[in-house]
């Protein structure tokens, strides 16, 4: 039987490569060194974060974050270059995020990245925050080709890999699924600070029923925005109690915020397992890889296990140092592409607020 | 859940099992389609939506029903179970009979891949049933016409969700059936038309090899059983080949 | 009469005989009998309930003998789930014939009236109930006929105008062909049948 071997074009470094990432497409600012070894092996050097926290009830407006980033990038870069224990003159290249995500932070990120490529004439290579994500959950958790769930603040997609395509199988009619849970922790006035996401899921631990809400997957995609409006309806009901405590001994009939955080979790999770699990059902695939900042909520992560080995794959998954928006995902995706041979000439080191998964040639892919 | 069963599928949803559901020597088999429990999702959500997916689905099957559309007949419907029963399609799908390039359609893995083995050329699976490759296009843009101005959507339009029925079954019923509509939803949309058609276009790509002119022939087809509604569905359809099925997304 | 054995449902609803009486004299006798058995009081009572314990349906509704079985699936299904819309297992077999949820409609339209001279009499039981087909003799005066005659019996224009199929494009589509709307009509009254619990 003939046998058709492809090989990875990507070719084991002749020396050690080293980049710095730097990313700032929504209200974290993030730089990073990562370290590409002669074995082929790779190194975080270091993962440097700064994130622009807002008071509850207020979501990050980009003329304010893009300000945060400005006002942030010495330290975090300079305290990315000090850890890393490599001074900048020996980086191969500098990356940076140049789409998706808000226009201004990106921007002024892009602006540190330039003047820096200027300074220590170094090349520049701009980053698809996306594939960002994807390659460094596939370098963390060493999943080969797995079915991937980018879920963000920004970004909901069920993304395979296919023929040097990082293909959307299915992804959000309308928005987000970070976005939908942020929103709703606004309305019932949860902390943004470590964040939104993160309060509403120690906040569903504490639920105990299952409140009725719409569920909207068509095909492959969802819709999220009912589900939100609906969970909001839901805290104008009579029944619902925002302090979480019966009115008097007689009151049974109540839900509280946790009810509704549990019940919103319950929903929205079981859409994306559900997409998620068509797409690998559709490519033959048995692993799956969440990324991106929702892919740090436990419950999602255990969804998707129970998913997974129905099936007899596994999930994976990574922390938030990683799953979080961070500077070094992008120092691996950029330094992937630079080894084959693309750099972006200053020119070209614009932004893109749209900038799709699927518009990157993989190269560095068989 | 039935007299006699046989496992002949199993999809990420479901179970699909020829069976009979009555033990009667006239009784004909018929394809019952198992929703299992899913075990990620919260028990009451997930009986609730298995429920409502069984209803949703033999709902599109008896509105086509009525339309005039070939789709296969509703024969045991049991809600609470996730069961639903419909007529057994003596024949094969479409994807088979156009002797499809039997790649997946996506690679799965990086690295070593087999490739099988070339089909040998007996006959052309075609053969039996009578029906040239030209004809058999015309029957998939009529079938998806006459859905469509029932304003059904399908949802999943590949070629394996079409089959042809061997002519020696039920000689004057509607040759081509339409099938699998677990997907399927009702709407007028010339949206959601276009994209019916779009999906099915892609599938054709990445199925079957040089299906360019076949794909002419559906459309040319559907066209002409669409009438005065056709226009506004091209206009739509180049406009979803141009932007893909996605819209472009802020991160 | 045919008898048809369901394995997987409860042992009192597995065993489901059906019979065809067609030249049926005493319609009128059978429905009063029904309808007083149900306002009787005491042993008196319970006895009669037990000699209608039948569900008599008009035959000329019934397009197939697939139509009647469907039915009679889909009645034991709604009993062995507890989910029951009319009081017993055989008057829910004419509520499942009946396009609309309206049960007196349904008893009207598809059991016995004072008119029947064709009726299909079905026993839901269990394996221990001996000798069906004297007990269904008892009550019915008319001819024991092959089920297979039920294809002459039907009122196909009837059967159309209650599923409201006349202004349906799968109907006019064949409106010359006769044997064919006739295949068309039993397959979405056959299908309606099964989905009707779901029904939108």
């Amino acid at each position: 039987m003939p046998v058709r071997v492809r090989r990875s074009p990507l070719a084991k470094p002749d020396r050690p490569y080293l980049a710095l990432g730097l990313e700032g497409s929504a209200n974290k600012l993030g730089a990073g060194i990562i370290k590409h070894d002669v074995d082929g092996s790779s190194t975080v050097l270091s993962n440097v974060r700064h994130t622009y926290i807002t008071p509850p009830g207020e979501g990050f407006l980009p003329r304010d974050t893009a300000q945060h980033h400005r006002e942030w990038a010495l330290n975090v870069i300079k305290d990315a270059v000090q850890k890393s224990g490599v001074s900048m003159q020996e980086l191969d290249c500098i990356c940076f995020t140049k789409g998706p995500g808000m226009g201004a932070p990106l921007q002024s990120v892009a602006l540190v990245a330039r003047t820096l490529s200027l300074l220590f004439n170094k090349p520049l290579v701009g980053v698809n925050h996306c594939v960002g994500h994807i390659e460094m959950g596939r370098e963390i958790t060493g999943a080969q080709n797995p079915v991937v769930l980018y879920v963000s603040g920004g970004n909901t997609q069920v993304i395979a890999y296919s023929r040097q395509c990082y293909r959307i199988f299915g992804e959000t009619l309308d928005i987000a699924v970070g976005n939908c849970l942020d929103r709703f922790a606004r309305v019932i006035n949860l902390s943004n600070d470590p964040s939104p996401g993160y309060n509403i899921e120690q906040e569903a631990k504490k639920g105990t029923q299952l409140l009725p809400l719409p569920y909207a997957t068509k095909g492959m995609d969802v819709s999220l925005s009912g589900v939100l409006t609906s969970t909001e309806a839901l805290t104008m009901d009579k029944r619902f109690r925002s302090d979480g405590q019966p009115k008097g001994p007689d009151d049974k009939d109540f839900f509280t915020p946790a009810d509704l955080c549990f019940s919103l979790q319950e929903t929205v999770f079981a859409m994306l397992v559900e997409i998620t699990e068509r797409a690998m059902a559709h490519i033959g695939s048995k692993e799956v890889l969440i990324v991106g900042g929702v892919g740090s909520n436990e419950r999602l992560q255990e969804m998707m296990g129970i998913m997974a080995r129905e099936r007899g794959g596994q999930v994976f998954a990574t922390d938030e140092r990683f799953c979080i928006d961070n500077g070094i995902m992008i120092a691996q995706a950029g330094l992937l592409s630079f080894r084959m041979g693309y750099t972006t000439p200053l020119s070209r080191t614009t932004c893109t607020q749209r900038f799709r998964t699927d518009e990157v040639h993989v190269a560095w892919r068989a | 859940m039935a007299l006699a069963l046989t496992l002949i599928a199993q999809g990420a949803e479901a179970k699909v099992y020829r069976a009979r559901l009555h033990a009667d020597r006239a009784a004909q088999d018929v394809l019952l389609k198992h929703r299992f429990h899913k075990q990620y999702r919260h028990a009451s959500l997930d009986a609730s939506l298995t429920r409502s997916r069984v209803a949703g689905e033999a709902r599109a099957l008896i509105k086509c029903l009525r339309s005039g559309v070939s789709v296969p007949g509703i024969r045991m419907v049991d809600a609470p179970n996730g069961l639903l029963a419909i007529e057994w399609i003596q024949g094969s799908s479409v994807r088979f009979l156009l002797g499809s390039s039997d790649e997946p359609l996506d690679e799965p893995v990086d690295g070593d891949l087999p490739v099988s083995d070339q089909p040998q050329e007996h006959q052309h699976p075609l053969e039996p049933y009578g029906v040239s490759q030209d004809a058999l296009m015309v029957l998939i843009g009529v079938e998806i016409a006459k859905m469509h101005l029932a304003d059904v959507i399908h949802g999943d339009l590949t070629t394996s969700n079409m089959m042809l029925r061997l002519p020696s079954s039920s000689p004057s019923t509607s040759r081509l059936v339409l099938i699998d509509f677990g997907l399927a939803y009702t709407s007028s949309l010339v949206e959601d038309k276009a994209v019916d058609l779009y999906v099915l276009e892609r599938a054709f790509a990445s199925t079957h090899p040089d299906s360019e002119p076949l794909f002419t022939s559906v459309l040319n087809a559907y066209q002409t059983r669409m009438g005065k509604q056709w226009h506004a569905v091209a206009r739509r359809l180049d406009e979803v080949r141009l932007r893909g099925r996605k819209r472009s997304m802020v991160g | 009469m045919e008898t048809f054995t369901y394995t997987h449902f409860p042992a009192q609803s597995s065993v489901v005989h059906i019979a065809l009486f067609t030249s049926v004299g005493n319609a009128k006798d059978i429905r009063a009998r029904i309808v007083k058995a149900s306002t009787l009081g005491g042993p008196e009572g319970d006895a009669e309930r037990g000699a209608v314990n039948f569900a008599f349906i008009d035959a000329r509704l019934v397009t197939s003998r697939l139509h009647l079985q469907t039915a009679v699936y889909q009645a034991i299904l709604s009993e062995a789930q507890g989910s029951l819309r009319t009081k017993t297992v055989h008057s829910e077999i004419l509520w499942a014939l009946n396009p609309s949820n309206n049960i007196s409609e349904a008893i009207r339209r598809y059991g016995v009236s004072d008119s029947s001279s064709a009726l299909l009499v079905v026993r839901i039981g269990s394996p221990d109930l001996k000798d069906v087909e004297s007990l269904m003799r008892a009550i019915v005066d008319g001819t024991l006929s092959p089920l297979a005659d039920l294809a002459a019996l039907t009122d196909w224009s009837t059967v159309k105008k209650y599923y409201k199929l006349n202004g349906e494009p799968a109907i006019k589509e064949v409106a010359q062909d006769p044997e064919r709307e006739r295949e068309i009509v039993d397959n979405i009254i056959v299908s309606s049948v099964a989905m009707k619990s779901v029904q939108a």
